[in-house]
C-alpha cells in the first residue's frame, strides 16, 4: 500500500487524499478477493467432497462442472428475504455479522501475497493477527444471543469456549518460529526461510531449528478449532443443534457469516504457510517471461497461493473424512494434549537456540 | 489540523460516547458490547502514540478476553434467551456530580501536572524493548503478576466446582 | 421461553425427586436430523448433564393391528412391509411364518432356502443404513454415502426378485410367490465380492478412526441385568453381554444348517452395539454364501387351502430381524380375518431402556446412544 501512496503523491495528488485513497482501493482489492476466493473454495469443497463421496457434485450451473454455482447461491442468498425474530435484539442481531466479516477482513492486513506485495508491513505482523482473530468471537457470541433462542446461546458459548481454548495452543506454537526469526514482521518471517540453496524446500521453517514440525502440526490443529472446522465443528453441528449461533440467520446475513469462515480460512492457511512453510518462496519460473520488476512478484503470488490452497485442500479433507469431537473431548484435546505439545516445542526451540549459539 | 489530530479527536469522541452508553444503557448486553468498541477505540489512541505492542495486546486481551469473560458472565446468570437483563441505577444524580469533579480534576492534573513535548519523540520498535525490559529491569514483578493470575485461576476453578456429596 | 411452564408430563410420569431448579427441558424432535423419524425426546438436562429423558412416539401411527383384524390374511401381507420400512422382508417373514404355524403349514426347502437369502441380504441392507445414519449423526459424512452405495446393490438384487426396492410383499403363506431370476445367482456372488472388499474400508472411516472411538467407548452403557429387564433384544441384547440369538437358541427355517458366529459384547455400551452389528454384516455375507451354494431346486410353494381360514387358536412367532426379536401374535376365530393381530416390535422395545442407557450421559451423546439402537418409527408406532 505504501507502493500506491507513493506513486499518488508522486503524482501530485495531496498526501491526505493519497493515503485515504490507497486505503480503500486496497480495501476494495481485498474485498473483491475474498468474494472470489470463498466462492472458489465454496466450490471447490463441494467438488472435493463429492469425489471423495463417490458422487459428482455440482455439474451444471455455467456448464463446466458447475462453476457457477456459487455464484448462484450467492445471488439466491442475496435475493432472500430479511428474517429477524420478532423478540431479537435487532441492534446487535444486525452488528454480529457485520463484526465478523470485518474482523476477517482485518486479518488480511498482514498477509504476505508476494515479494512488496502486502497490505501493510507492519512490525507487529503475527501479533497484530492473533489479537484481531480473538475479535471474531465476539461477533459469534452476539450473533448467538441475539437470535434469542436457546440452541443459538447455547452453540455460541460452545463456540466461544471452543476459540477462547485453542487461541493458547495456536500462540504458543508459532511462537517458535518467532524466537528462531527473531520478529514479528511477516516479510522477515518469509525471507528468513530463504538460504544458501535458493528457495528450496529444506530452509522452510517446519524443518528449522527445533521441533517446528511438531509445532506445524500443533498450529494446524489449533487453527482448524479456530476456524470451527471439523473436526471441531460443534458450533455448526448441523445433526446437534442445528447450525449452533447462526441458525436465525438468512440471506446476506447469512452470506457474512458464511463468507467470513471461508476467508478465515484462507488466513490461517496464509499464515502457516508463511510461518511454516516458506511463504511466496518458490522456484521463479516466470521472470524470463515477464522481466525482472514483475517476475518474481507473479512467481511469489503463484507459489503463495499453491502453496495456501493445497492447505486448504488438506483442510477439507479432513472434514469430509474425521467425525465429530464432543465438546468436552475438544476441551480436553486443546487444554491437555495441545497445550503441553506446544509448551514442550518452545522450550526445545529455545534450547535449540541456546545451543546454536555455544556453539 | 493534520491527519493525526483528527484522527485522534475521533477516536477520543468514539471511546467516550461509547464509554457513556456502557454507563447508560439499560439492557445490559448492549452495555457490554459498547464496552468492546470502546475498548477498540482506546487501541486506535495507542497507536497514535506510537505503542502498537500496546495497541495489540489492548485488543487480545481487553477484548478478546475480559469482554468475552463479562459476556460469558452475562450469559450464564441470566435466564437463556429471556428478556435482557435489566440495569437498575439508582444514584444518577450523585455519580453524575462526581463524574464531573473527577474530569475536572483528572483534566487540571493532565494539563497542567506535565511538560508535554511539543512532538513526541519517534519510538525504535516496541516489541523487542518490551520483551528485554521485562526480562532484566522488571523481572520480579513479571514473575509475581504470573503467580498472581496463577492464584486467579486456581480460587476460580475451586469456586466453580460443584459440591462432591 | 421458560420451557418447565409449557410442558405437560404424561400422567403418572414424573422425573426424579431432587431436583435442584436449575435443570433445564429440552426438547430434541419430533423434527430433528438425528432422531431418524418423527420421535420427540424430552431431555431433562443439567447444564450439558442429562439427568432424564421421556421419549415420545405415536407420530407415525398408522392403526396397523387395528387394519388387520379388517382384512384377511393374505391382504395384510403388504400392509406389514410397511412397518419397519428397512428391513420389509423380515416383517414379511415374521408374519407369514405365524400363520403357517397356526396352520400347520410346511413350506417347501427351496421356499426355506430363499428366504434366508433373502433375509441376510436385507440384514445387510439393515445394517448399512444404519451405519451410514450411525456415523452421519457424529459427523462422518462420507460413510454415509459410501453405504448407500452398497445398499444401492443390495435395492437392485431386490428389484430384480420382486419387482419392487422398499416394500416386497414378496412372502406368501406357505412358500414365496416367484423363483429367482436366472441372473439372481451372478449377481448375488458378485455384490458379495464387492462388499467384502468394501468392509474394510468402513473400518478405515468409522472402526478405527480415534474419534469415532472416543465418542463410542464408554457412552450409553446398558447392563446385563437391565437389558434382560427391560426385554430388550437384537444388538441391543447382545451388545450388554447376553448371548441370545433368535437363529441360533429357537432356530426357525433352517438356519440350523449355517455356520455363522453370533458376536457378543461385554460392557454393553454404544461401541459393543456397533461391533456387534458390524460383525454381523460379515456373518450375513457368509451365511448367504453357504445357502446359495446349499440351495436345491423343486417347489417354491407348499400345499396350501385355497382361502385361508385357520382352525381358531392363537400363535406367536418370532424371527430375529435387524433390530430384534420381532414377533407376530395373531389370535383367529374361523374367520378370514385374524380376531386379533399385534405384533412384537423390537425397536419399540429396545427405545424404552433409553433413559437407562442416558443415565450419565451429554447431550452430544443422545444421538450417539439413540443412533446406536437403531430405531425405525414405522415399527415403533406401528
Amino acid at each position: 500500500m505504501d507502493f500506491l501512496i507513493e506513486k499518488a503523491t508522486a503524482l501530485g495528488v495531496p498526501t491526505l487524499l493519497a493515503q485515504v485513497g490507497a486505503m480503500l482501493a486496497v480495501c476494495a482489492v481485498i474485498i473483491l478477493y475474498i468474494s472470489v476466493a470463498a466462492m472458489f473454495m465454496i466450490w471447490w469443497e463441494r467438488k472435493i467432497s463429492a469425489h471423495m463421496q463417490v458422487r459428482l457434485g455440482p455439474m451444471r450451473v455455467g456448464g463446466w462442472h458447475g462453476w457457477a454455482q456459487s455464484i448462484a447461491d450467492g445471488v439466491k442468498l442475496l435475493l432472500k428475504e430479511d428474517i429477524i425474530p420478532t423478540q431479537a435484539d435487532k441492534l446487535v442481531f444486525a452488528l454480529a455479522p457485520i463484526v465478523v466479516f470485518a474482523t476477517a477482513l482485518a486479518t488480511y492486513v498482514i498477509v504476505p501475497f508476494g515479494p512488496g506485495l502486502m497490505v501493510k508491513d507492519l512490525n507487529i505482523g503475527v501479533l497484530y493477527y492473533i489479537s484481531i482473530s480473538s475479535l471474531t468471537v465476539v461477533g459469534i457470541i452476539m450473533a448467538g444471543w441475539s437470535s434469542n433462542n436457546k440452541y443459538s446461546v447455547l452453540g455460541a458459548m460452545r463456540s466461544a469456549a471452543q476459540a477462547v481454548s485453542y487461541e493458547v495452543p495456536l500462540v504458543v506454537s508459532v511462537l517458535g518460529v518467532i524466537m528462531i526469526v527473531g520478529s514479528l514482521n511477516m516479510q522477515t518471517i518469509v525471507e528468513h526461510q530463504a538460504g544458501r540453496w535458493g528457495p528450496l524446500p529444506w530452509n522452510w521453517m517446519i524443518f528449522g531449528g527445533g521441533l517446528q514440525v511438531v509445532g506445524f502440526l500443533c498450529y494446524f490443529t489449533a487453527a482448524l478449532a479456530e476456524c470451527n472446522r471439523m473436526p471441531f465443528d460443534i458450533p455448526e453441528a448441523e445433526s446437534e443443534l442445528v447450525a449452533g449461533f447462526h441458525v436465525e440467520y438468512s440471506g446476506i446475513r447469512f452470506s457474512m457469516f458464511f463468507l467470513a469462515e471461508y476467508a478465515n480460512m484462507f488466513v490461517v492457511a496464509a499464515i502457516a504457510v508463511t510461518m511454516f512453510l516458506g511463504g511466496w518462496r518458490g522456484p521463479d519460473f516466470v521472470s524470463p517471461l515477464l522481466g525482472a520488476t514483475l517476475g518474481p512478484k507473479v512467481a511469489g503470488v503463484f507459489w503463495f497461493l499453491t502453496k495456501s490452497y493445497f492447505l486448504i485442500f488438506v483442510m477439507m479433507w479432513l472434514r469430509w473424512t474425521l467425525a465429530r469431537l464432543r465438546v468436552d473431548q475438544l476441551m480436553h484435546l486443546g487444554w491437555k494434549v495441545l497445550l503441553p505439545i506446544s509448551f514442550i516445542n518452545l522450550g526445545a526451540t529455545g534450547l535449540w537456540l541456546v545451543l546454536k549459539d555455544m556453539r | 489540523m493534520s491527519v493525526e489530530q483528527g484522527l485522534f479527536y475521533f477516536l477520543a469522541a468514539f471511546s467516550v460516547a461509547l464509554a457513556l452508553i456502557v454507563v447508560l444503557a439499560q439492557n445490559i448486553v448492549r452495555a457490554a458490547v459498547a464496552l468492546i468498541f470502546s475498548f477498540c477505540g482506546l487501541a486506535g489512541l495507542y497507536i497514535l502514540l506510537d505503542a502498537e505492542f500496546l495497541a495489540a495486546v489492548q485488543v487480545l486481551i481487553y477484548v478478546g478476553g475480559i469482554t468475552i469473560l463479562l459476556l460469558f458472565a452475562i450469559l450464564l446468570t441470566s435466564r437463556i434467551a429471556g428478556k435482557g437483563v435489566r440495569v437498575l441505577n439508582e444514584q444518577k444524580v450523585v455519580s453524575g456530580i462526581v463524574a464531573v469533579v473527577l474530569m475536572v480534576l483528572l483534566g487540571l492534573a493532565a494539563t497542567r501536572g506535565f511538560e508535554a513535548p511539543a512532538e513526541l519523540p519517534k519510538q525504535p520498535e516496541n516489541t523487542p524493548r518490551i520483551g528485554t525490559l521485562l526480562m532484566t529491569t522488571y523481572a520480579l514483578p513479571f514473575e509475581a503478576v504470573s503467580i498472581l493470575l496463577l492464584a486467579g485461576m486456581v480460587g476460580a476453578i475451586f469456586l466453580a466446582r460443584k459440591e462432591e456429596k | 421461553m421458560d420451557a418447565t411452564a409449557t410442558t405437560t408430563l404424561p400422567q403418572g410420569i414424573s422425573f426424579e425427586r431432587g431436583e435442584t431448579g436449575e435443570e433445564m427441558y429440552v426438547n430434541m424432535g419430533p423434527q430433528h436430523p438425528s432422531t431418524h423419524g418423527v420421535l420427540r425426546l424430552l431431555l431433562k438436562l443439567d447444564g450439558e448433564l442429562i439427568k432424564d429423558c421421556i421419549p415420545y412416539i405415536g407420530y407415525l401411527h398408522r392403526c396397523h393391528e387395528k387394519i388387520g383384524e379388517n382384512r384377511n390374511y393374505i391382504q395384510i401381507i403388504p400392509y406389514t412391509d410397511r412397518l419397519d420400512y428397512l428391513a420389509s422382508m423380515y416383517n414379511n417373514w415374521s408374519y407369514v411364518k405365524a400363520v403357517e404355524m397356526l396352520m400347520g403349514i410346511k413350506p417347501p426347502e427351496r421356499a426355506e432356502y430363499m428366504r434366508v437369502i433373502l433375509g441376510e441380504l436385507q440384514r445387510i441392507a439393515s445394517h448399512l443404513i444404519w451405519m451410514g445414519t450411525f456415523g452421519l449423526d457424529l459427523g462422518n459424512f462420507t460413510i454415509f454415502m459410501y453405504c448407500f452405495r452398497e445398499r444401492e446393490m443390495v435395492l437392485d438384487l431386490f428389484e430384480s426378485v420382486s419387482g419392487q426396492r422398499l416394500n416386497y410383499a414378496f412372502f406368501r403363506i406357505g412358500g414365496m410367490p416367484m423363483d429367482f431370476p436366472e441372473t439372481f445367482y451372478t449377481d448375488c456372488v458378485s455384490f458379495l465380492e464387492w462388499y467384502k472388499a468394501r468392509l474394510p474400508e468402513y473400518d478405515r472411516l468409522l472402526t478405527d478412526n480415534v474419534i469415532f472411538q472416543k465418542r463410542a467407548q464408554g457412552i450409553g452403557s446398558l447392563s446385563r441385568e437391565d437389558a434382560i429387564s427391560y426385554a430388550c433384544s437384537g444388538p441391543v441384547l447382545r451388545g450388554s453381554g447376553v448371548r441370545w440369538d433368535l437363529r441360533r437358541n429357537d432356530p426357525y427355517g433352517i438356519y440350523d444348517r449355517f455356520e455363522f458366529k453370533v458376536p457378543v459384547g461385554e460392557r454393553g455400551d454404544v461401541w459393543d452395539r456397533y461391533m456387534v452389528r458390524r460383525i454381523e454384516m460379515e456373518e450375513s455375507a457368509r451365511i448367504v454364501e453357504q445357502a446359495l451354494a446349499q440351495m436345491p431346486s423343486g417347489d417354491i410353494m407348499g400345499k396350501v387351502p385355497k382361502t385361508i381360514k385357520p382352525a381358531p387358536g392363537q400363535v406367536y412367532s418370532r424371527v430375529e430381524s435387524p433390530r430384534g426379536e420381532l414377533g407376530h401374535y395373531i389370535v383367529s376365530d374361523g374367520t378370514p380375518n385374524p380376531y386379533r393381530y399385534r405384533v412384537r416390535s423390537p425397536a419399540y422395545v429396545n427405545l424404552s431402556a433409553i433413559a437407562a442407557m442416558l443415565k450419565g450421559c451429554l447431550l452430544a451423546d443422545c444421538v450417539a446412544v439413540l443412533g446406536s439402537i437403531d430405531i425405525v418409527l414405522g415399527e415403533i408406532d406401528r
